[in-house]
């Protein structure tokens, strides 16, 4: 892509009509939009039917477990508008290729480690983690650490957060009790499945986000767009712990 | 410009915006997320619903959903008992039923039987855990202005239940059944009565009819097995 020679100088975020009410009103639009489109995904819980699959699972099945682990990518909104924070403001190949390497790279290591070696955890503060890791990302997009003058490292940030990510699926995996019968197998192919969704997930998201950079308001309504991240990584996150007081474990 | 980016920096090329701003969005950001987690996230997903705004908005129906069966089932009319004292007398043989099912995390299931008003039934049901529960009854066909479609006999949190039920109106009655979450539970049903047929009816709202078996299906006690552990 050559679109980044072609931009326009850094706008002054926040100040360029940043009123309150279209402040406010463009946060609401966006987390209005994800919790309407929140019934028709399936953020981490398997779905029912691919459950009962799961769990009559008794030996390899490795394109099934490909496609329930593309599937679970795609369709996981909270993947997506954490890997939406990542690339945001990513515009050459090589930027991107390396951060989403370290996110594979650290989701993977806990999806195996964790659904082979049966490390648990409560799916509820993981799928809150998940929630935190949109609003960090979203906050350092917004400028934020520039802000206070205090700038952790973004690629073990990603590194990090990618491994709650898998650590996320993997607790996920494990709510199943699933056969040993062919599980080194099934697990393999299950986060081969899951790096095909994302990559699917991330063409999708790189063409919108490539055609929206051609436009003049990007950069301006860059700050706005994150605000409005962040607002859902805060959603996710009360909606997780309040199911982890609630319903529990 | 081109952008070179250092090594730990963000790759942003927005200018910082002032503390002010910061702070500014960020509580909005997170006022925004408190208002739509409590005046919908909370009410569709866990029935809590401090503001009453997603009760208005339907949005604990989903976490709590009552369902309605869409085509009436196959009932028999003979199964209604004549009542001699003690006594009920019913022109047809009574039936049993075998009913088990595995519930994944947060699924839930209702089973019910198809009763004529003063039928009898036994039941005993087990779960591998405990399980959301609630037993009650629905109507078949229209009810008169002011009676409940529904009516609960009874609703807590159960691993099993054994009793007899007298049904109070024809319509179906039997269970509902939700795993809390956690792990997968397997709930075993048994029960005999005079029913003409149960539906289950399944989280993805579909559903299938059973017809049951008749008393005179059964056998008698069946030969004790020649060797143990054999299939």
């Amino acid at each position: 892509m050559s679109h980044s020679d072609a931009m326009s100088p850094p706008e002054r975020a926040g100040q360029s009509g940043s009123g309150w009410p279209r402040l406010v009103g463009a946060v609401t639009m966006a987390a209005v939009c994800l919790v309407i489109a929140s019934p028709a995904l399936d953020a981490h819980g398997v779905s029912t039917k691919d459950a009962r699959y799961l769990l009559s699972l008794d030996g390899p099945a490795i394109i099934p477990l490909m496609y329930l682990g593309a599937k679970h990518m795609v369709t996981g909104y909270d993947h997506l508008l954490f890997l939406v924070g990542v690339i945001f403001f990513l515009y050459r190949l090589k930027d991107i290729l390396l951060y989403v390497s370290l996110f594979t790279v650290g989701h993977s290591v806990t999806l195996l480690a964790g659904a082979l070696g049966g490390f648990h955890a409560s799916a509820h503060i993981v799928d809150a983690i998940i929630g935190f890791s949109i609003v960090y990302k979203a906050f350092e997009n917004m400028g934020g650490f520039k802000a206070i003058g205090f700038q952790p490292n973004t690629r073990l940030a990603v590194l990090t957060f990618g491994l709650f990510h898998g650590f996320g699926l993997a607790t996920k995996l494990q709510e199943f009790t699933l056969s040993r019968n062919g599980l080194v197998t099934n697990i393999i192919s299950f986060n081969a499945g899951v790096e095909i969704g994302q990559f699917m997930a991330l063409t999708a998201v790189l063409l919108a986000l490539g055609y929206w950079r051609t436009r003049s308001g990007y950069l301006r309504h860059a700050y706005v767009t994150n605000a409005a991240l962040m607002s859902a990584g805060f959603v996710l996150v009360g909606y997780q712990l309040t199911g982890y007081f609630v319903v529990g474990r | 410009m081109t952008e070179k980016h250092q090594t730990t920096g963000a790759p942003n090329p927005v200018a910082a915006p002032s503390i002010h701003t910061l702070l500014k969005t960020t509580a909005a950001a997170m006022s925004v997320a408190a208002v739509l987690l409590v005046t919908c996230v909370l009410p569709a997903e866990y029935a809590i619903d401090p503001t009453g705004v997603g009760r208005r908005l339907g949005l604990t129906e989903i976490a709590s959903p009552t369902l309605k069966v869409a085509e009436p089932l196959p009932s028999d009319s003979a199964l209604a008992p004549v009542v001699n004292g003690p006594v009920g007398l019913y022109p047809a043989e009574f039936k049993f039923d075998v009913f088990e099912v595995v519930l994944a995390p947060y699924e839930y299931i209702e089973y019910k039987y198809q009763l004529e008003k003063g039928a009898t039934m036994l039941y005993s049901w087990h779960a591998s855990a405990a399980v959301i529960h609630d037993f009650h009854g629905e109507h078949s066909g229209a009810v008169g202005e002011g009676t409940p479609e529904a009516e609960t006999y009874d609703k807590q949190q159960r691993q099993q239940a054994s009793g007899s039920l007298t049904a109070p109106f024809t319509g179906i009655h039997g269970w509902y059944w939700e795993n809390p979450g956690g792990s997968p539970i397997t709930i075993r049903v048994t029960s005999s009565g005079y029913y003409a047929s149960s539906v289950e009816i399944h989280s993805d709202h579909t559903r299938r009819v059973h017809t049951l078996r008749p008393a005179n299906a059964l056998s008698l006690a069946p030969e004790p097995p020649a060797t143990a552990g054999g299939q």
